[in-house]
């Protein structure tokens, strides 16, 4: 039986040491979960296999022969494929492009077999039930489809080793379910399979043996059907937290209504949508994708003019024409995605948590000495683990970075957040630490309104919930008596 | 019906020479004789001229698309021209080898150049627009320490009615386009080097991950555009007789307009050689008929800035409406 083995495998980037001698077996033909809090080394560790990092010191081992994974290309040679977390796809590329990029089928001299790789494609498609063109421009798909044709890539080629980081984010359950379903097949075939993920519930569903690593450092190998999901968050986080638990909180009777909304429309994302947000509460808004849930946040935030509907905010009707309009009447909007929307990456972890202060005030002058002791001070009352506040912000893991963000517009104290999404792609316990930052931001009185795809998040985290489903409101439940079923029946219209 | 008039007018080579025939048939329209006198525009003398003289930015433009659509871009095609062909004219004229020598030495100058910015670019890693400005005054440089501010008669080596390939020389340029521009098309659309081209541009990051030799495809292309643009200087300077260091000032952003305008995008991943070849024609004949329309003399620089942007917003708004 050949397995893959890591062996010592270390690797720092600069200061700080990813991965710090990392060695477990991986048997063949088995789905091998690798779990860890973001920033433990997982990523580093494929990235490794994949041959894109190459490792200070280590190696791996397959089959009894050393791997040599100096490049992408040698990795894919040797038959390992990755499902990468971002989207590494060519927009401008057709879905058949996109499938084949690197590998076209050719004729001498390079030449293209459009119509072999067409045939493939469709054929791919087919299995993976995803009803697009071969040769549709990939920008013009959606997030969910783009995200399963970088799953077709990695399937388009016999791979022996087949990594997958986090492949699930945008999909919803029953592609999941499809997905794994494909999965198993490919096991079955004698595919080694690697699952990277948060999720624990699809590890458990997949996987038969789990690794943990924490801080760059392997903590150990479970057998998925010996082991709880409790247990493993207590390897990941090295400590008992259950993150799904509620934490019961009460908001006064008297507590003023902080943002009225009543029939806001905007073509063709939401439509009539009206509800409040009281001063002190956690309002959960749950929708699947394409539900018009962003889309109503950006527009309460001024990013569009709504067709027609009134707001009002702290007791005056409002009507915010820009962003700046809204952050001066005291809205903040922490954005879905951190990347695109809410980080500056060319600048400093100082600049970022700073930018919105430094835009109010007066001054023309940025004073370095204070800003960096105002710097310090915030990355220690949000408990932000970065290597110091002049460190740039992608050496920091996920939920530091979303931790920069909501410290960066929370400084203005807002009298209405908006988060959208706010512990996507954030490990467990990065997760809990943030949902307990929204819950004493709320106790001292702010508004919170939270978008998120992730039911148990707004079961535990929200007060109220409002569904919206196809750009309406289909109902609103009460925090605490809510459980998934009522949920979901409502963001559905499934009726039992 | 209505979906193939789309997908035609999607097809962006075919757009852009809609757009070239309109522009024809207005200044036909426009610059009609009175009196039966012939046609001051439209003639096969002044077509051919047109052809011949876009048909140099053309070669190069060739090349600048190709780099554009791999995401980067290239400000030396201008200077490389000029120094082919000031050292062809050296090697031809002050040396008195044949014309064959003094091409290939050209021809040579401009891989070398294409080399340079390809290390400079790959290896060393620098931002091409830096990169190839760096190269753009060191060729135009050398030209200038070559020729210390002499000509290069050519003309007067080459033999009365010279006809290369047995061609008359008007049409050397026209012809050597229309071929470079039917082959590169084919291998950007049909072969894996283009599509690989059009995978770094789209996401180079995308492109190394799937095993695409990133560093390699994009050398080749910087070298390809280098030697493009020295053939066209080498045949500028064969058709007009002289070589200059100061030949093809400017050309650089005119190519890189016509990219532009035949549809490519700066951020990269789009694009077309045919489209650039077509977007060079455009300005051909901008830079031809403006002159002759009375009293636009001093307007025709501002009228094809005017253009670039017109026809680059119209294009945006139909890509966004179409999306």
């Amino acid at each position: 039986m050949s397995e893959l083995s890591f062996q010592g495998v270390t690797k720092s980037f600069g200061a700080v040491r990813a991965l710090k001698g990392v060695t477990f077996p991986v048997e063949e033909g088995e789905a091998h979960a690798l779990v860890g809090e973001n920033g433990a080394g997982k990523s580093t560790l494929m990235r490794v296999l994949a041959g894109i990092v190459r490792p200070d010191g280590g190696q791996l081992v397959w089959g009894g022969r050393k791997l040599d994974l100096h490049s992408p290309r040698a990795a894919l040679d040797q038959g390992i494929g990755m499902v990468y977390q971002e989207m590494l796809l060519f927009p401008n590329l057709t879905v058949s492009g996109n499938i084949f990029a690197g590998r076209e089928i050719t004729a001498g001299g390079g030449r293209l077999r459009e119509p072999d790789m067409r045939e493939r494609t469709v054929r791919l498609l087919e299995e993976l039930h995803l009803a697009v063109s071969p040769d549709a421009e990939v920008a013009t798909l959606s997030t969910a489809h783009q995200q399963l044709v970088q799953i077709a890539r990695a399937l388009a080629f016999e791979c022996r080793i087949l990594i997958l980081d986090e492949p699930t984010t945008c999909l919803t359950e029953a592609e999941t379910a499809h997905l794994f379903a494909i999965l198993d097949k490919l096991r079955q075939r004698g595919v080694t399979l690697i699952y990277v993920s948060h999720k624990l519930d699809e590890v458990f569903r997949l996987c038969q043996r789990i690794t943990v690593l924490r801080d760059g450092e392997h903590v150990g190998t479970f057998e998925a059907g010996r082991t709880t999901p409790r247990e493993i968050v207590r390897s990941m986080v090295g400590r008992d937290i259950d993150p799904a638990a509620r934490v019961p909180r009460t908001v006064p009777a008297d507590a003023p209504d902080v943002l009225v909304v009543e029939r806001l429309t905007r073509r063709p994302w939401f439509a009539d949508v009206s509800l409040r947000v009281r001063a002190g509460e956690i309002v959960g808004l749950f929708g699947l994708v394409g539900s018009g849930r962003s889309e109503l946040l950006e527009t309460l935030f001024g990013l569009y003019r709504p067709d027609a509907g009134t707001l009002s905010f702290s007791g005056g009707p409002a009507r915010f024409a820009s962003p700046v309009e809204a952050i001066r009447a005291g809205l903040a909007l922490v954005p879905e995605e951190r990347h695109r929307q809410g980080l500056f990456f060319n600048l400093t972890v100082r600049h970022n948590l700073l930018l919105p202060a430094e835009n109010a005030s007066d001054a023309w002058r940025i004073d370095d000495r204070r800003e960096r002791a105002d710097a310090q001070r915030l990355v220690e009352h949000w408990r932000i683990k970065t290597a110091g506040v002049e460190a740039p912000p992608d050496s920091l893991s996920g939920g530091n970075q979303q931790k920069v963000v909501m410290a960066k517009w929370l400084q203005a104290s807002p009298r209405l957040l908006l988060l959208d999404e706010p512990t996507k792609g954030v490990d467990v316990g990065a997760k809990w630490e943030i949902h307990d930052l929204i819950r004493r931001q709320a106790d001292q009185g702010m508004g919170c309104l939270v978008v998120s795809s992730e039911l148990p998040e707004i079961l535990s985290l929200a007060d109220r919930i409002v569904v919206l489903r196809e750009g309406r409101v289909q109902g609103e439940l009460a925090g605490a008596g809510a459980d998934e079923e009522s949920v979901m029946r409502l963001a559905t219209a499934v009726r039992h | 019906m209505h979906a193939r008039l789309k997908t035609i007018w999607k097809t962006r080579e075919l757009s852009t020479l809609f757009v070239l025939a309109l522009e024809v048939a207005f200044f036909t329209w426009y610059l009609w004789p009175e009196g039966g006198r012939s046609h001051p525009f439209f003639n096969l003398s002044n077509l051919v001229l047109i052809l011949k003289y876009s048909a140099l930015y053309g070669i190069a433009a060739i090349g600048a698309a190709m780099v554009i659509i791999s995401g980067g871009v290239d400000l030396s095609p201008g200077a490389v021209m000029a120094l082919a062909g000031v050292v062809t004219g050296h090697v031809f004229v002050v040396q008195g080898h044949p014309l064959s020598a003094g091409v290939t030495a050209g021809i040579l100058t401009g891989l070398t150049c294409g080399i340079v910015s390809a290390l400079l670019v790959v290896a060393v890693k620098l931002p091409p627009f830096i990169a190839t400005l760096g190269i753009m005054g060191i060729a135009r440089g050398i030209a200038f320490i070559i020729t210390e501010g002499r000509f290069f008669d050519l003309s007067s080596r080459l033999p009365a009615g010279w006809k290369p390939f047995g061609l008359p020389a008007d049409w050397l340029a026209p012809i050597v386009l229309v071929a470079l521009a039917a082959v590169f098309q084919y291998l950007m659309q049909r072969f894996q080097w283009g599509r690989a081209i059009f995978a770094i541009g789209g996401n180079e990051t995308a492109a190394l991950f799937s095993g695409i030799r990133v560093g390699r495809v994009k050398a080749s292309v910087y070298i390809v555009a280098a030697v493009l643009a020295s053939l066209s200087g080498v045949i500028l300077v064969a058709i007009q007789g002289q070589g200059r260091a100061d030949l093809a000032t400017g050309y650089e952003l005119d190519i890189i307009a016509s990219s532009v305008v035949g549809g490519a995008s700066l951020t990269g991943g789009r694009g077309s050689v045919v489209g650039a070849v077509l977007g060079t024609l455009i300005f051909g004949v901008l830079r031809n008929a403006l002159p002759q329309i009375p009293g636009a003399t001093f307007y025709d620089r501002l009228i094809v800035g005017v253009v670039v942007v017109v026809i680059v917003v119209v294009d945006q708004f139909i890509a966004r409406k179409g999306a």
